[in-house]
């Protein structure tokens, strides 16, 4: 008997945990269905692409080597797009500065008489990243590009004849090691600032955590006040809708700045995070992804029926940050369509500039991973 | 009735429907300036959804009210200032205190530091909440909250005040302290239009308002609303012997005659002043000697539930509840 009543009590409290579950079906749906949208957003845009690094070669004029982009087109290795060939080495060095390249190859002056002497020259390479995996990549890319040089040297050489193995005069040849590579690559990241992998990703945390703040707060707590029937004291209340909403965006974003303030305190004096770029831009920067944030809470908080919901969105919006907004991977490792959806999320922006202005010292350049680009060249 | 100064607050055929639902269809009525209107009405009678919309919170799908001589499907910041309204289910801040939700809704209506102060106080005071002004709200009994939220109606001194059941849930004695305050308040010129559930409240009214089924059923005075339920004035007798009252039947100011019991009777008649006397000789001429005579006022639960149910019965609908003697 005690038994069934026992039953009895907890069939009535599943029974009434399914009903209601059920009769919400838009937030069993988003609950069920969100994260695997945005799994197969995930997997439909993500091409497995790496964007190739952009190269610039300076060739001086009394190198020896052909100074016509063509001849190296063949050698480059995947991964790099050879850009230009020039001879102006501070034109490169200053497109690599501005971030319009990501690495210049600087071919030394006396190359080919390096050579016929019977020595290995060093191929300056320099890059100028902040991501450590990227750097890494960078610096196996070097090794490449010095091996197209090379190709190029052991290439003219083979035509000019053996005579130049053994040069006139020469009372030796030309060692098979100087042969077999005649130059070898110095690679060196220009950076401002080289930070390990936690430093890294602390300002992309930091943007992720003030857009999921923003999020959440602005959305609960038009939800909530909509449904208790605050709304109903505040519209025959002499406020406007506009001062009702001002008011709970300047204080969110008081809130969010005050949390923001914390944890770059955390972020720069425990992590040793640098803090490079001027205060006032990374300022302006928290203080736009926490205006953008919140707009994206007023929208869900217009599309939410109960706070349950609301909740979901908001994880889901950071869900989609983690793998959209270049947190994790590269944005530009996923189709155009997806790389739009990214631009949607007020993190893609805050994470650029934040990592760029900390890490950098500098804001982000219009190089084509920036959204104007993408936009710009949009069919 | 919009452009009368002396009318504060009129609703002119209005209708509201949700869907395939009709909670409220041609309401007509005005509320006099300085007065104390009741609605009341069984639950779902439209009440509430009347108030949201006199309030602005809600509009009309047919017809037209205004407040203070402006529609109410578009009041503007100055009329608003002048409106207090206390909805139906708490509605304030749960985290903020009682005196932090008192002084927020007094800035939202624009009064200053020095004036808020008082004002917070005063109100606080009004509904004994002064001591617990520190309190969450989250942390206050039901009727404290209803307390907490009648506060806030009334700290910015409107013209016109609106209160959904501001009673509800409280105890004798604090509903005794809110009506004098509301009747302070009506002195003082407000406007008080407030909905009850508890239907002998709408005697301390100037004028009662009665809902059912999302129709106006009248709007009279209590007393004449009384006599609109008992059709009449109502004479009750107490006679030494058993007397049939049916033998009264046929005078011509007699409109209906009730046996309560052998000795007791309930006569209906136009005016009971003018009638008492003649009733009296009749049943002395039919061989009854009355012992106690005296007018017969039904308590407005009656009334309530005698006007209720008529109208049921002109709906077609079971009179449920009808309780006229």
């Amino acid at each position: 008997m005690i038994l069934l009543q026992v039953l009895t009590r907890l069939l009535a409290i599943v029974g009434k945990e399914l009903v209601e579950a059920i009769r919400r079906p838009a937030a069993l749906f988003s609950l069920v269905l969100g994260p695997f949208l945005i799994m197969a957003i995930f997997g439909l845009g993500y091409d497995n692409s790496i964007t190739p690094f952009r190269a610039d070669l300076v060739v001086p004029p009394g190198a020896g080597l052909s100074t016509n982009l063509a001849d190296y087109q063949p050698f480059v290795p995947p991964g790099a797009r050879l850009d230009s060939v020039g001879t102006d080495a501070a034109a490169a060095e200053q497109a690599l500065r501005n971030q319009a390249v990501d690495v210049v190859v600087y071919v030394p002056a006396n190359l080919m008489k390096t050579f016929e002497a019977g020595q290995q020259s060093t191929i300056r390479v320099e890059y100028n990243l902040i991501s450590p995996a990227k750097a890494d990549y960078a610096t196996l890319l070097v090794q490449q590009l010095a091996y197209a040089v090379n190709e190029q040297i052991i290439e003219r050489t083979a035509g000019t004849g053996v005579s130049v193995l053994r040069a006139p005069g020469s009372s030796f040849p030309i060692p098979p090691a100087v042969i077999a590579a005649p130059t070898r690559a110095q690679p060196e990241n220009i950076a401002p600032n080289q930070p390990s992998l936690p430093s890294f990703y602390g300002p992309a945390v930091l943007a992720l955590i003030l857009q999921h703040l923003a999020i959440t707060l602005t959305a609960l707590s038009l939800i909530r006040e909509r449904r208790t029937g605050v709304f109903d004291v505040l519209r025959v209340s002499p406020v406007s809708a506009f001062e009702i909403v001002l008011g709970k965006v300047v204080a969110f974003a008081i809130l969010g700045v005050v949390i923001a303030l914390a944890l770059l305190a955390v972020l720069v004096d425990v992590l040793g995070v640098p803090l490079l770029g001027d205060p006032l831009l990374i300022a302006a920067s928290v203080g736009l992804l926490l205006v953008a944030s919140l707009g994206l809470g007023l929208l869900i908080s217009v599309v939410s029926d109960s706070d349950r919901q609301a909740v979901q969105l908001a994880l889901m919006s950071l869900l989609a940050s983690v793998f959209f907004s270049g947190f994790l991977l590269d944005v530009q490792q996923f189709v155009p369509v997806v790389q739009g959806l990214g631009d949607l999320l007020p993190a893609t922006h805050g994470i650029r500039l934040l990592q760029d202005l900390m890490l950098r010292g500098a804001p982000p350049s219009r190089g084509t991973s920036s959204p104007w680009r993408r936009w710009q060249a949009w069919p | 009735m919009a452009g009368d100064p002396s009318v504060a607050i009129a609703a002119d055929d209005l209708g509201r429907t949700f869907g395939e639902v009709t909670a409220l269809e041609h309401v007509t009525f005005s509320v006099t300036s300085g007065t104390i209107v009741g609605v009341i009405g069984p639950s779902g009678a439209g009440k509430t959804t009347a108030v949201r919309i006199l309030t602005g919170a809600l509009a009309p799908t047919s017809g037209s009210a205004t407040v203070l001589g402006h529609s109410c499907s578009s009041l503007a910041r100055r009329t608003r200032e002048r409106i207090g309204y206390m909805p139906q289910l708490f509605s304030l801040f749960p985290d903020l205190t009682v005196g932090e939700n008192v002084d927020f809704v007094a800035s939202l209506f624009g009064l200053l530091l020095l004036r808020r102060r008082r004002r917070v106080r005063r109100v606080l005071e009004l509904v004994d909440l002064w001591p617990v002004r520190g309190r969450k709200a989250s942390q206050l009994s039901g009727g404290m909250q209803r307390r907490l939220e009648l506060a806030c109606a009334l700290v910015h001194e409107p013209a016109v005040v609106f209160l959904d059941e501001p009673t509800a849930g409280l105890d004798p004695l604090l509903r005794t302290a809110i009506w004098t305050e509301l009747h302070r308040l009506s002195r003082s010129g407000c406007t008080v239009l407030v909905t009850t559930q508890y239907v002998g409240e709408a005697e301390e009214c100037d004028e009662v308002v009665l809902f059912s089924e999302g129709q106006l059923v009248s709007v009279a005075q209590p007393d004449e609303m009384r006599r609109d339920a008992t059709q009449g004035e109502v004479i009750e007798l107490q006679t030494r012997d058993v007397f049939d009252g049916d033998r009264l039947a046929g005078l011509p100011i007699i409109r209906s005659v009730r046996q309560l019991s052998g000795r007791e009777l309930l006569v209906t008649t136009d005016n009971a002043g003018t009638g008492l006397p003649v009733i009296l000789n009749a049943v002395e001429d039919l061989g009854g000697v009355v012992t106690s005579s005296r007018e017969y006022r039904p308590s407005f639960d009656e009334v309530f539930a005698t006007l209720i149910s008529r109208h049921r019965a002109t709906l077609g609908q079971p009179p449920d509840g009808a309780i006229a003697r």
